[in-house]
């Protein structure tokens, strides 16, 4: 397994900073604006990480897989829905509470770039490699998955920061999927 | 009358996030969904709550809501007659 | 492949599989309308726990509450400390791993906490909790794959299991229900305003309903049922609606049928939640795969929709129809309301095979096929 592009990046405040990346990135995709903190930061990271790559594209991609992580899952978007609940004022929002299930951002990225493999959502402690590296060889136990888009993607009170990789199965060129090299590029 | 389109234009725009787009241009007569703005069944239902908080309308009936989300023109129509704030 | 060893529901008409099974072969479901609960505008149709027999169930309990739990995960210890039990499994052994499966885990702590800031509200958390009540120290898996979550959890500890890294999982499904969930569907039109319909033609959504289940893995035999294989797939379409064309779940079923004949089927456990978009997906999906004429069976109009919890507990009651050689009703349904009519039947009937599938989807594409097998007498 190797590690065959990556792209890092800390979320100082806001979505206002994840607006400008993606204007910088000169990208056309209005559905962005629709987007969760949560899904816009992942949705950023893959077009850093599958463009590296060569498959930022629309072609079908039945062997490739999404496993995101973070600590947090969408406490964000839980936080801001709740608020349309008060008693004085209850207007639940139906787009808010559709991001309120934190594998909603797997199915964001998964749409942009034709992802049909597998998509899962771990919710973990920390940031652990030898954890992160576990659940892309559980991926991987699925014979059709040859390449899987890993993430941390925390953007909750406190560590708010992406990490984002792709890890191909069968690859003689990239850095090794190891614990050193994830604990090295994950800092 | 044009004034309730244009209002009704901005809270669109501010509800589901059209990034960079002005009242202007939103034509009053489009179709909302299909070749129009094309609106997805979460827009739709977004619309819905945008009508309760601004205007006290309650739309249950999914038929009813169809017709009367098809344009801003539409929207007005029914707002303009319906209100009860 | 892995064995299940044990298993637990606990749901508002009663605690243990065995108990729930029974109620559900005489139709006593627990579905009923709901006035003024959790203080939405909104009447709505569900099956609850009592919360105070949770507590007091916890309480008498041979439990020792380390650190203060939330009633969801008091359910989940005692759901998982009776499979525990009848496995007779050491679950403090670094061999065993647990593997939870909630959509939304302690979110109802929002309403004292509008800014989230209680590390309660973490599912990992409560993982945590929970598995140190058993003296394991291994970090759990938390997985969240929408209403998809229970079957993914059981393909997680097949993983875990088959890799060697493991021996034992303990797989706990667990949501309950609060003004925020309620009001969240309620917000999507996704509610029935009566008892739900899946793929009748007078469906009109879906009933939420409350639950927590276990299911204990490992590699011997068990009860006599195995998970065999397992697969996920993402549709790519859209973050809430299902595919139209079922592209998703059909290349779950197919990879989890792969070389398997699919006359050995005694019955297809659909997800069948009666919104009028999911039940199509689902008939679509058969139809293509060419399972379209294999007995279909959907609890949802016995228990209603019980989220993380829904992929665990409606395998035990698969399990155990599997083993009585039964196809379970499909409460409510009369009159096909899907494009592709499935073999399904509001009474319950009789079925000689040996395996069943088990197919679950939801929001973010997600959709999950598992398959079962009795073993051979």
């Amino acid at each position: 397994m190797k590690i065959v592009s990556f792209f890092s990046f800390p979320i100082p405040s806001g979505d206002a900073v994840l607006s400008e990346m993606y204007r910088e990135k000169g990208i056309s995709y209005p559905k962005f604006f629709k987007m969760d903190i949560l899904s816009k930061s992942g949705f950023l990271a893959a077009e850093e990480v599958l463009g590296a790559a060569g498959l930022r594209n629309e072609e079908p991609k039945p062997d490739m897989g999404i496993v995101l992580v973070n600590s947090t899952s969408s406490s964000a978007d839980d936080v801001a829905f709740q608020r349309g609940l008060k008693d004085e004022e209850y207007f639940p929002s139906p787009a808010l509470f559709v991001y309120t299930l934190s594998n909603i951002v797997c199915g964001e990225i998964a749409i942009r770039n034709r992802i049909l493999g597998e998509t899962s959502f771990y919710i973990d402690s920390a940031p652990c490699p030898e954890r992160m590296i576990r659940y892309v060889k559980w991926t991987f136990a699925d014979e059709m998955i040859k390449k899987v888009l890993l993430g941390w993607v925390e953007v909750f009170e406190g560590g708010r920061n992406v990490t984002m990789m792709l890890v191909e199965k069968d690859s003689a060129e990239g850095e090794d999927f190891t614990v050193e090299y994830m604990e090295k590029i994950m800092k | 009358m044009e004034q309730l389109k244009e209002q009704l234009k901005r809270q669109i725009i501010e509800a589901l996030n059209f990034e960079g787009m002005k009242p202007d241009d939103i034509d009053s007569s489009a179709p909302l969904f299909g070749d129009g703005l094309g609106l997805d069944s979460i827009d739709v239902l977004e619309l819905l709550v945008l009508l309760e908080k601004n205007y006290g309308i309650k739309l249950s009936d999914p038929a009813e809501s169809k017709r009367i989300l098809q344009s801003i023109d539409t929207m007005a129509d029914y707002v303009a007659a319906h209100r009860t704030k | 492949m892995i064995g299940i060893l044990a298993h637990n529901i606990y749901t508002g008409i009663g605690f243990g599989s065995r108990k729930v099974y029974g109620e559900l072969l005489e139709g006593r479901s627990g579905l009923a309308l709901r006035e003024g609960v959790f203080g939405v505008p909104d009447p709505f149709f569900s099956s609850l726990f009592d919360r105070e027999e949770i507590e007091s169930a916890f309480a008498s309990s041979s439990l020792k509450e380390k650190e203060p739990l939330t009633l969801l995960e008091k359910a989940m210890a005692l759901s998982a400390a009776d499979a525990i039990g009848s496995a007779s499994l050491d679950a403090s052994s670094p061999r065993t791993l647990f593997v939870i499966s909630s959509t939304k885990g302690n979110v109802e702590l929002l309403e004292k906490d509008p800014a989230g800031t209680s590390p309660d509200m973490h599912i990992w958390r409560s993982a945590r909790k929970v598995a140190s009540l058993f003296g394991n120290a291994n970090a759990p898996v938390c997985v969240t794959n929408a209403c998809a979550s229970g079957i993914v959890a059981q393909i997680c500890a097949l993983r875990a299991i088959e890799s060697g890294e493991y021996d034992n999982a303990v797989v706990v499904g667990a949501d309950m229900l609060s003004r925020f969930v309620i009001s969240g569907f309620q917000c999507l039109k996704a509610l029935s305003p009566h008892r739900c319909r899946p793929f009748d033609a007078e469906r009109c959504g879906l009933n939420l309903s409350e639950a927590v289940a276990t299911l204990v893995f490992g590699r011997g035999p068990g009860i006599g049922v195995c998970l065999e294989s397992g697969a996920i797939r993402n549709d790519a379409t859209h973050i809430s609606a299902p595919s139209r064309t079922a592209e998703g779940q059909l290349a779950a079923i197919e990879s989890a049928m792969r070389g398997i004949d699919p006359r050995t089927l005694a019955f297809i456990n659909v997800h069948g939640t009666a919104t009028l978009y999911n039940d199509n997906m689902e008939s679509v999906a058969l139809h293509r795969s060419g399972l379209d004429g294999v007995p279909a069976v959907s609890l949802k109009s016995f228990f209603g929709h019980t989220l993380g919890a829904a992929g665990v507990m409606e395998t035990v009651i698969s399990a155990l129809a599997l083993l009585d050689e039964k196809v379970l009703p499909t409460f409510c349904y009369e009159t096909c309301g899907v494009d592709f009519p499935l073999n399904m039947a509001s009474v319950q009937r009789k079925s000689a095979g040996t395996r069943f599938l088990k197919i679950m989807s939801g929001f973010g594409g997600i959709n999950a096929a598992a398959l079962y097998r009795r073993n051979e007498k």
